[in-house]
C-alpha cells in the first residue's frame, strides 16, 4: 500500500534538505568579498569576448529538430500494430511495410534535398526581399518532406 | 486472429494515382532539384489524366462505400474529381509558365500540387469524418507550402497568415468531429445519419458538432466571418497558386459539405438551415461591399471569391437534388472563371515580383486586346451577366433557395449581385476606356493565351447551352445510401 | 471509483476555450500557434473521453491521427514562421504588413 512509498518520500525529503542546508550553511560561513575579476564568467582565463545572451545559432538546428519531430511522430502508428502484431498476421505486416516504405520515400527526399547536411551553411540572404536561392535550402526541404509525410499519414488513414 | 479488412483499392484509384504521381514527382525533385521543369509539368499532366480516366471508370459503378465505409463510390465524387483534375491541369500549366518565365526552379511545386489534389480527391469521396479531417489537412498543408513557394517576403507572410488561421480552423473542424462522435458513437457519415434519425444519438451534441464542422469547413472556403485570411493570402501567393487554390479548394470543400450537411446531418437540416442562410447572406453582402473598396485586382478577386462562396452556400438551404446540382454547376462555372481570371492577372503582373494594382490594368484594351478580352469574359461570368455561365449558375442556386422557401436570401443575393457587377465592370471600363500609363510589362508569349481561351470558351458555352452538363450534374446530385 | 466522463469533457472544453482565446488575443505568431496546439490537445482529450463513454476505440484512433497531423502542422508552421523571421526579423503578426489594403 501507500506505506511502501514511505522510504522514497523520506529519501526525497532528506535529499532536498541536504541540498538546501549545504547552500545555507556555506552562505553563512564563507567570506563575501567580490571584485570584477571574480565576477566575470570563466573563459579559460581569457577576458570574455561578449555577453552570452542574444546569440543566434544556425537555422540548421531548427531544420534537424523539425525533421526529427515529423519522423518521430510517425512511429505512433507502429505502436498499435506492435501490441497486436501476431493477431494482425501477414496483413498487418504488409500494411506496415508499405507505410514504412512511404516514410522512407520522404526520408530519401530529405536526404537528397540536403536537409540532413551539416556541412552546408544556410545563412539567410542579406537582402531581406531576395528570393532565397542558395543551392540547397533546407527550409524548403523541411516543408516538402512534410507534404510527403502527410501523405503517409493520409494513406494510413484511408484504410 | 483478427480478420484482415477488405481493401478495395480500386475504389480510391484516382486518389492513388494523384498521390503516387506526387510521390514520384517528390522523389524526382529530390534528385533533380535544379533540373529543367518541363518533364515535371508533363508528368503532372499525365498523372492528372490517369486520375481523371480512373475517375471516369468509376462512373458506372454501383453507388456504395468501400474500405470499411471510409470512402464512398458515387457520381458526385466522380464529377468533382474530374473538375479537380481539370483545375489541376491549368494550375500546373500556369505554374510552369510562371516559374519558367523567371527561370526560377522550384520543382517541388508539382509534387505539392499533386498532393493537394490527392487530398481534395479524397475529400470529395470521404464517407467518414476521420477521412474528411485527414483530407482537409493534407490539402491545407500542401497549399500552405505552395503559398510560400517563391520564398519572397509577401508570399511567406501570406503563408504565415494562411497557416495560422488554417490551423485554427482545423482545430474547430476536429472539435466538430469529436462532438459528432460523442453524439453518435460513430464517425461514419452513414452511421451518423442513421444514429441521428433514430433515438440512439444525442441531437443537441450533434448540432454543436455540425456547427463546429461548418466553422472549420467555412474557413477553408472563406465564408464571412471566417474570411479574414482570404485577401492577404490571395494577394500574397504566387498567381498560379492563387488560381489553383481559389478554384480547387472550393470545389473539394463544398462537395464535402454536401456530404456532411445533407447526409450525415440530414435530419438536422431544419435546425442548420438558418445558420447556413446567415453565413451565406453575410458572405454575399460583405464580400461584394468590401470588393468595391479595393485598388488591387488580386485583392478584389479575393473579396469577390468570398461573395461567390456565399452564393454557392445559398443553395445549401435546399437539401434536394436540385440544390446539389446547382451547387455543382456554380462550382464548375466559378472555377473556370476564377482560374482564367487569375491566369490573365499572372500574365499582366509581369513576373515573380507581381504588380497587380489597378494602374497596371489601365488601358489594357489598347495594349493587350486579347488578354483584356479574356479577362472581361471571366469578370462578366463572375458578375453573373448573360450569356455567361455565371448567370445560369446564379439562376440555378437562387432557384434552389427559393424552392426551399428562402426568398429573403435570394433577395439579398440579387442585391449583392448588382453591387458586385459594379466592381467587375469598373475593371472592364478601366481596361477599355482609359489611356495606358507606364511601361507594358505584360507577357507576350502566345501559348498561355491559347490555354486561357479554354476556360473562356467553357464559360461562354456553359452560359449559352447549360444543358450539356446539367443532366449529368443532376445524376451526380442523387445521393443514395 | 471512476471519474464521470462529463468532467473530462468540461476540462477539455475549458482548455479549448483557453486555446481559442490565446489565438485571438496574442500577436506573436509562435504564441498563436501554441494556442492552436492547446486546442488540438483539448480535442484529443474529448475524443478519448468519448471513446471511453461509448466503450469503443474509434475515438482513440482519431486521437492518434490528430497527434500526427498536429506534428505535421508544427513542422510546416515553424518552417513558415522561421522563413518569415528570416525575411523580417519579427514574428509579430501585426508588423508583418506587406499585405494591406
Amino acid at each position: 500500500m501507500l506505506t511502501e512509498y514511505l522510504p522514497i518520500v523520506a529519501m526525497a525529503v532528506l535529499a532536498v534538505a541536504f541540498g538546501v542546508a549545504s547552500l545555507v550553511v556555506s552562505r553563512m560561513f564563507r567570506p563575501h568579498r567580490p571584485n570584477p575579476v571574480k565576477l566575470s564568467p570563466y573563459e579559460c582565463g581569457n577576458d570574455p569576448v561578449r555577453l552570452p545572451r542574444g546569440e543566434r545559432f544556425s537555422v540548421k538546428f531548427y531544420v534537424v529538430a523539425m525533421l526529427f519531430i515529423i519522423f518521430d511522430i510517425e512511429i505512433i502508428f507502429l505502436f498499435p500494430w506492435a501490441v497486436r502484431f501476431r493477431q494482425l498476421g501477414l496483413f498487418g505486416l504488409v500494411e506496415m511495410a508499405f507505410f514504412i516504405g512511404l516514410v522512407f520515400v520522404a526520408y530519401i527526399y530529405v536526404w537528397r534535398a540536403g536537409g540532413l547536411d551539416w556541412a552546408t551553411s544556410v545563412e539567410a540572404p542579406a537582402d531581406a526581399d531576395l528570393a532565397s536561392d542558395s543551392p540547397r535550402d533546407p527550409m524548403a526541404a523541411a516543408d516538402e518532406e512534410l507534404a510527403a509525410a502527410m501523405h503517409d499519414a493520409e494513406v494510413a488513414g484511408a484504410r | 486472429m483478427i480478420d484482415a479488412p477488405r481493401v478495395e483499392l480500386w475504389a480510391i484509384l484516382p486518389v492513388l494515382m494523384l498521390f503516387g504521381g506526387g510521390l514520384i514527382a517528390l522523389l524526382a525533385s529530390g534528385f533533380a532539384r535544379r533540373a529543367a521543369q518541363a518533364p515535371f509539368a508533363l508528368f503532372t499532366l499525365a498523372a492528372l489524366a490517369a486520375a481523371a480516366a480512373s475517375a471516369l471508370w468509376l462512373w458506372n459503378r454501383e453507388t456504395t462505400t468501400a474500405l470499411e465505409g471510409m470512402v464512398s463510390i458515387d457520381r458526385l465524387a466522380v464529377v468533382a474529381t474530374l473538375a479537380l483534375c481539370g483545375i489541376g491541369a491549368f494550375g500546373a500549366y500556369l505554374g510552369f509558365h510562371y516559374f519558367e518565365r523567371d527561370d526560377f526552379r522550384r520543382n517541388e511545386f508539382y509534387a505539392l500540387l499533386l498532393f493537394a489534389l490527392g487530398g481534395m480527391a479524397l475529400l470529395v469521396a470521404a464517407a467518414d469524418l476521420i477521412v474528411v479531417f485527414l483530407a482537409v489537412e493534407v490539402l491545407s498543408l500542401a497549399l500552405y507550402v505552395m503559398t510560400a513557394l517563391t520564398f519572397r517576403r509577401g508570399p511567406t507572410e501570406a503563408a504565415m497568415k494562411y497557416f495560422l488561421l488554417g490551423a485554427f480552423a482545423s482545430a474547430f473542424l476536429l472539435y466538430g468531429v469529436a462532438m459528432s462522435y460523442g453524439a453518435s458513437a460513430t464517425t461514419s457519415v452513414q452511421g451518423l445519419a442513421r444514429a441521428l434519425t433514430g433515438v440512439g444519438g444525442s441531437q443537441p451534441l450533434a448540432l454543436v458538432g455540425a456547427l463546429l464542422l461548418v466553422v472549420g469547413l467555412g474557413f477553408k472556403v472563406s465564408l464571412v466571418p471566417f474570411h479574414m485570411w482570404t485577401p492577404d493570402v490571395y494577394q500574397g501567393a504566387p498567381s498560379p497558386v492563387t488560381a489553383f487554390m481559389s478554384a480547387a479548394t472550393k470545389v473539394a470543400v463544398f462537395v464535402a459539405m454536401v456530404r456532411v450537411l445533407d447526409v450525415a446531418f440530414g435530419s438536422l437540416a431544419w435546425d442548420l438551415a438558418p445558420a447556413i442562410a446567415v453565413l451565406s447572406a453575410g458572405s454575399m453582402i460583405l464580400g461584394s461591399v468590401l470588393a468595391i473598396a479595393q485598388r488591387d485586382v488580386k485583392r478584389m478577386l479575393a473579396y469577390s471569391s468570398v461573395a461567390q462562396a456565399g452564393f454557392i452556400l445559398s443553395s445549401f438551404v435546399s437539401p434536394e437534388r436540385e440544390g446539389i446540382a446547382a451547387a455543382l454547376f456554380y462550382l464548375i462555372s466559378y472555377s473556370a472563371a476564377v482560374v482564367g481570371a487569375f491566369g490573365v492577372v499572372m500574365l499582366i503582373s509581369g513576373g515573380i515580383r507581381e504588380q497587380t494594382g489597378f494602374e497596371r490594368f489601365r488601358g489594357l484594351g489598347r495594349r493587350q486586346p486579347v488578354l483584356a478580352a479574356l479577362l472581361s469574359v471571366f469578370l462578366l461570368s463572375l458578375a453573373g451577366i448573360p450569356p455567361t455561365a455565371g448567370f445560369v449558375a446564379k439562376v440555378l442556386v437562387f432557384g434552389a433557395a427559393t424552392s426551399a422557401g428562402y426568398w429573403p436570401l435570394v433577395l439579398i443575393g440579387a442585391l449583392a449581385s448588382v453591387a458586385g457587377a459594379f466592381f467587375y465592370l469598373r475593371v472592364i471600363a478601366l481596361m477599355a476606356m482609359q489611356e495606358p500609363r507606364g511601361v507594358d510589362i505584360a507577357d507576350p508569349s502566345p501559348l498561355p493565351r491559347l490555354v486561357l481561351a479554354v476556360p473562356a470558351v467553357t464559360v461562354v458555352v456553359l452560359g449559352i447551352v447549360p444543358g450539356v452538363i446539367v443532366p449529368l450534374l443532376q445524376e451526380a446530385g442523387v445521393l443514395t445510401w | 471509483m471512476r471519474t464521470p466522463v462529463a468532467y473530462f469533457l468540461l476540462l477539455s472544453a475549458i482548455l479549448f476555450s483557453l486555446g481559442t482565446a490565446s489565438v485571438l488575443l496574442r500577436r506573436n505568431a509562435l504564441r498563436i500557434f501554441m494556442g492552436v496546439e492547446l486546442q488540438l490537445n483539448a480535442v484529443n482529450l474529448t475524443l478519448v473521453a468519448f471513446s471511453r463513454m461509448h466503450m469503443e476505440l474509434d475515438g482513440q484512433i482519431l486521437a492518434f491521427f490528430s497527434m500526427v497531423v498536429a506534428a505535421a502542422e508544427v513542422v510546416v508552421g515553424l518552417a513558415i514562421i522561421v522563413a518569415v523571421f528570416r525575411r523580417t526579423s519579427t514574428t509579430d503578426v501585426d508588423r508583418a504588413s506587406v499585405l494591406r489594403g
